[in-house]
């Protein structure tokens, strides 16, 4: 067996465990480097199985398709503590669990208005939901130029006031479906602002 | 990256969540979601190497099982059937983008023109030790798409050659000569950012 | 002997010296193979996009000052920039502006706080990113374009067959001669104007709280347009067969809905706003 016919082999006996294969790579320190550096590169082939993790929109997503499609029941409301768990990134909690808390649902795509409307049960949150957190975001931007963090703190404030007066709505009017889709598309706007507060940094 | 609410109380097992989702509770839901989130969204960004895609990817993986965990009677475990939703979800959008991807055949062709040329000065640099989780996953990007899939499938995934084969409507022995070849290149990717960063440093 | 004077003006000549930007330009080349990843991560300055002649990427970055480095990375078919701030820089002296030639089918990722991100003539998939910066695509085909700004103005001008995805909280998008499968805007207070005829029989959706939403389309574009704000007037300048059936009530002034053009090829156009106003405009056949 030379070298060329025992690269071919591997393709069918990936271990070069055949007796010929052995003998080849007892001669060949060439091909014995390839068959080593092979290997090294299956074994760390497993480190990149589950080695990544979705962005919380992914789960938001399913749980508000599964809502619309009688799936799922409603849950009963959750009211996170919003504590220093999750250390520098623990307002993408609160940003994920506001749309959880007031409505359960986030959603980017367009659903059909109808079927949001056979939804109960809009849970109200204990405490304003845009009051949470805006302080951590705020801290998050100090570092930033007087200008940007001016940016920042006015898109806060329209962003809330969006959600507010959506909130309005949807609470004289649970079954309006264009209401609520108002108030989850503010909400997806708040998260934004807080991806992008979190996303710049100085050294 | 967050965490879901986790569920209260003790872990449920997961025969317990299954049931439990089937009848419709939300917990359940996310209990399993949980579980297996991270397994379907690697599979998905490994074969796509589009981080939005992954995402739309694994979110339609998962609403496609709860749409039909009503029918799981656990004849397999769940994870594996999960597993191969997963796989087709892909495989399916793939082809919709009219990628050159799921035809292994394909990827004979294009092959030697998709490797990048570098000279290196003829020197060739060892590919010893371990290898960088963050380089393999470039590296594995990087690959055609064909390669990319079958690596991904039988060597991160764990999928045997007749299984992928079947997956991916070729012969195993194509499945089996794919895969070998996907390998040279990872090993060829591999060794030019080694040798680059060689390079590199001694110029440096 | 130096007098005090003379101290003085070589005391401020040292100062001005010092503080002259010490800009420097870089240039990096890299070759790659069919679809490539190229991505620039820039917090301060600009960076602009557009095709190289071969296979191909040339970096070429101008930095303004000692304060910043650039740190670039190849893997095999991906490529990454980093601006790397180094102690003490701020949004001046740390800004590097970028030009950058890619393969026409390069898959990029742009990203920048303040700068300018500007990407044309391309058709890989692009993501750009960046709270204040100012985006502007064009000349785009067959690609992916998501954009993502908190008050930077997004231009976005001949994306054809376009996935397009737009989050822009308070900055104004501009849309012309935009179509694809999918077309969607998402806004805060942003104005959202669209110049085009909904074409390729895909999904439109504008929707902006308090911003106003202008579309301006021919009077031959066939779609199926629905429009409604919750407290904003909706003007409809174009005739619409009536819909027998939609989600929500048609109030008059606060909504309207129906159908032009060949409905077998229509595409689907969703306008909403909170409270900004909705205008369906026809667009004059001069133009």
């Amino acid at each position: 067996m030379n070298c060329v016919e025992l690269q071919q082999s591997l393709a069918e006996a990936e271990d070069a465990s055949g007796s010929e294969q052995r003998a080849h790579l007892m001669a060949c320190p060439a091909c014995s480097a390839l068959v080593r550096e092979l290997n090294l590169i299956v074994a760390a082939a497993a480190q990149l199985q589950a080695a990544d993790e979705p962005s919380p929109r992914v789960w938001n997503s399913i749980e508000f398709a599964l809502r619309q499609e009688g799936l799922i029941r409603p849950q009963r409301p959750v009211v996170s503590s919003f504590s220093a768990r999750w250390g520098a990134a623990r307002w993408l909690v609160p940003a994920a669990a506001m749309l959880l808390l007031a409505l359960g649902i986030y959603v980017r795509r367009e659903s059909p208005p109808n079927q949001l409307a056979e939804q109960v049960s809009v849970t109200l949150p204990a405490a304003n939901p845009s009051e949470l957190n805006d302080e951590d975001l705020l801290q998050e931007v100090a570092d930033n130029e007087p200008a940007m963090k001016l940016q920042y703190a006015e898109n806060l404030r329209q962003v809330n006031e969006s959600i507010r007066e959506a909130q309005g709505v949807v609470d004289e009017s649970p079954n309006d479906a264009e209401a609520r889709r108002s108030l989850m598309d503010a909400y997806h706007q708040k998260s934004l602002l807080f991806e992008m507060a979190m996303g710049r940094s100085l050294p | 990256m967050t965490e879901p609410q986790q569920l209260k109380g003790t872990e449920s097992s997961e025969a317990e969540l299954i049931e439990r989702a089937k009848l419709g509770d939300a917990e359940a839901f996310q209990g399993l979601y949980d579980k297996h989130k991270r397994r379907v969204y690697s599979l998905c960004l490994r074969m796509t190497a589009n981080t939005a895609e992954a995402e739309d990817l694994a979110q339609e993986a998962f609403l496609q099982l709860y749409r039909k965990i009503a029918t799981f009677r656990g004849e397999s475990a769940f994870s594996t059937w999960l597993h191969r939703l997963s796989v087709n979800v892909v495989l399916m959008h793939l082809r919709k983008k009219s990628l050159p991807v799921v035809s292994l055949e394909e990827t004979t062709q294009g092959a030697e023109e998709d490797s990048p040329k570098k000279d290196f000065g003829g020197e060739d640099v060892a590919l010893a030790g371990s290898i960088d989780r963050m380089q393999l996953q470039r590296a594995v990007d990087s690959l055609p798409p064909g390669y990319r899939m079958i690596f991904v499938l039988h060597d991160i995934e764990g999928y045997e050659h007749n299984e992928i084969a079947k997956i991916a409507g070729c012969s195993i022995g194509n499945s089996k000569s794919q895969l070998h070849k996907a390998r040279m290149k990872l090993r060829d990717l591999l060794k030019m950012n080694r040798a680059e960063k060689a390079g590199k440093s001694r110029a440096g | 002997m130096v007098n005090k004077r003379t101290a003085k003006l070589v005391a401020i000549g040292a100062i001005v010296a010092g503080t002259l930007v010490a800009e420097s330009k870089k240039e990096f080349h890299f070759a790659v193979g069919p679809r490539a990843g190229v991505s620039v991560m820039n917090p301060y300055g600009s960076i602009s996009v557009k095709p190289s002649l071969n296979n191909t990427v040339v970096v070429n970055a101008v930095l303004h000052s000692d304060k910043v480095e650039v740190d670039n990375n190849q893997n095999g078919n991906r490529v990454d920039i980093q601006s790397h701030l180094l102690a003490g820089a701020d949004s001046d002296s740390g800004r590097v502006d970028y030009e950058v030639l890619v393969p026409a089918d390069a898959s990029i990722t742009l990203h920048s706080s303040t700068g300018s991100l500007r990407a044309e003539k391309l058709h890989g998939d692009m993501s750009l990113e960046g709270a204040g910066a100012a985006v502007d695509v064009r000349d785009v085909s067959d690609a992916h374009v998501h954009v993502k700004t908190m008050n930077g103005p997004v231009n976005l001008d001949n994306i054809k067959n376009g996935h397009v995805e737009v989050d822009s909280l308070s900055g104004e998008v501009t849309m012309r001669g935009v179509n694809g499968p999918l077309v969607q805007v998402v806004s805060t207070s942003g104005r959202i104007n669209y110049i085009g005829d909904f074409g390729n029989s895909g999904e439109y959706r504008l929707t902006s709280h308090s911003g106003d939403i202008e579309a301006t389309i021919p009077e031959w574009t066939s779609a199926d347009v629905s429009a409604r704000s919750v407290r904003g007037e909706v003007h409809d300048d174009i005739p619409l067969q009536p819909k027998n059936h939609t989600f929500f009530s048609i109030d008059k002034g606060r909504a309207f809905a129906g159908t032009m053009g060949r409905v077998a090829v229509s595409s689907t156009v969703v306008l909403r706003t909170f409270s900004g106003k909705i205008h369906l405009r026809k667009r004059s056949e001069n133009k």
